[in-house]
């Protein structure tokens, strides 16, 4: 049994968590669409493929976790409670399909035309995470809004 | 044919005046938890079921049953 003040606490962290996630999900395939519209943005520089490397590692950690920031809150049990494992599995298998979708366009497109290691990759991670991060959003926001 | 869950968690809880808040307290489990179940969205385990059950003094099959 917990209170109701702990309730209404998980539900605020869990409604501004949707909504980082949404950003997230915005900020990760601006920082993507700016890779695949930019020749330069795709030079071999260590910082870049480091920083990128960071980003998607962190971005994982958040579909993985469901928000490893927010550890050490004590409504974390509830925030992190059976619904929201469900939505988080169910993203992540939206993340795979989405993953998936992106290595047979990759597949088609290799059929007519050269396709680049690298920008294949970024593609690939691109479409499973933007998915995975946008599809737990929306599972989430929804979840709050019925009824 | 299809089958999913019927429940009757929404009626229990308002023939007490609960909040979705009040039960989820009562339960251990988030707002959204019972919100979604009570809409027939998610499907709660067994443990879950038997929480909800026991909030209100009901069996779990005076609660859910299986709807065609």
């Amino acid at each position: 049994m917990r209170n109701v003040a702990d309730v209404e606490k998980a539900e605020r962290l869990g409604r501004s968590r949707s909504r980082v996630f949404f950003m997230m999900a915005l900020v990760f395939l601006l920082q993507q669409s700016v890779y695949f519209s930019a020749p330069s943005a795709r030079d071999n520089s260590q910082f870049r493929i480091g920083a990128w490397l960071i980003l998607v590692a962190l971005m994982l950690l958040l579909i993985g976790t469901g928000g490893f920031l927010l550890k050490g809150w004590k409504v974390l049990d509830l925030l992190n409670d059976e619904a929201s494992r469900h939505n988080r599995l169910k993203s992540q298998a939206f993340g795979f399909w989405g993953a998936m979708a992106a290595a047979i366009t990759i597949y088609l497109t290799a059929i007519y035309q050269p396709v680049d290691l690298k920008l294949a990759l970024h593609v690939i991670v691109t479409g499973g995470i933007g998915v995975a991060l946008l599809s737990f959003a929306a599972l989430e926001r929804r979840a709050y809004r019925l009824g | 044919m299809a089958e999913h869950l019927a429940n009757r968690l929404k009626a229990e809880r308002e023939a007490r005046g609960w909040t979705q808040a009040e039960l989820a307290a009562r339960v251990g489990v988030s707002r959204k938890t019972i919100n979604t179940i009570e809409n027939g969205v998610f499907v709660p385990s067994t443990i879950t079921a038997l929480k909800i059950a026991g909030a209100f003094g009901l069996s779990v099959e005076q609660l859910f049953s299986i709807a065609r």
